[in-house]
């Protein structure tokens, strides 16, 4: 049965490499495998930067020296696990607040081959408008805007 | 606000994601939808209204009865961005890391 998880995105794929390259080329050399395609705000990239250890920074450079922080280091644990929180929402802003999980495995199959297995979880989070909340506390809102009204 | 962001913000209620849940294993009219949920009838209408509006589920009418089904176009519309950036860039990943494989073993 076809199944579509929403709240997950999930690639696994195999590389020819020892579990120690795919570990360091992945948190190491981000800049260049990262696609340039991809960038938050409207000016071209210059390269992304990743701090390689628990809690060090992520951000990206751009052509007019501005800075955007993308998310920051939660796990380090070579060469097996990495954990990124990316905290850039669904409207390509920066949140603070946001946290959501890139958590990628490196799995040894032998010498020369490795697993990757990457799973980007929480995405429901991405929810960007702390205006919309759920529709019981806009319910709430109005009723007070309405109470307010009728009590003058 | 874009239609991704619509959509997980949707998804972001408990009960809505209940209700989506049932809906993807089958489309159900608005009683079924209600049976086993502990909210009330118009508090269903009112996520169903969230859902349909962010384009997860849609309407259709089959004889006096309003069944609603999963919006597979909404559903795709709201992963595609994040399901294609991590494509692309565990593929570029993949070219690297073998190509530094490969330059490690010659050294």
């Amino acid at each position: 049965m076809e199944s579509i998880n929403l709240t997950t995105i999930k690639k696994e794929l195999t590389v020819e490499a020892s579990q120690e390259t795919a570990f360091k080329v992945f948190t190491q050399q981000m800049d260049l495998w990262w696609p340039r395609t991809h960038h938050v705000g409207d000016c071209p990239m210059r390269n992304v930067v990743l701090e390689p250890r628990k809690g060090g920074r992520w951000y990206s450079n751009h052509e007019n020296d501005s800075e955007f922080t993308l998310g920051y280091v939660q796990t380090y644990d070579p060469f097996d696990l990495f954990v990124l929180i990316w905290q850039i929402n669904g409207n390509q802003q920066y949140d603070p607040e946001l946290v959501t999980e890139v958590e990628v495995q490196f799995i040894a199959e032998g010498p020369k081959t490795t697993r990757v297995k990457l799973e980007h979880k929480n995405l429901h989070r991405l929810d960007d408008s702390k205006a919309i909340e759920s529709m019981d506390e806009g319910w709430e809102y109005v009723m007070a805007v309405y109470k307010t009204y009728t009590e003058q | 606000m874009s239609a991704s962001a619509k959509a997980f913000n949707a998804l972001g209620d408990p009960t809505r994601r209940v209700i989506f849940e049932k809906l993807r294993d089958r489309p159900l009219a608005v009683v079924d939808i209600a049976d086993g949920l502990p909210v009330s009838r118009p508090a269903v209408s009112q996520h169903l209204k969230v859902l349909k509006e962010a384009k997860l589920i849609s309407l259709k009418i089959a004889g006096n009865k309003n069944i609603y089904e999963v919006n597979r176009e909404g559903i795709l519309a709201m992963r595609n961005y994040l399901d294609q950036f991590w494509g692309e860039a565990l593929d570029n990943f993949k070219k690297l890391v073998e190509l530094t494989e490969k330059d490690n073993k010659q050294q």
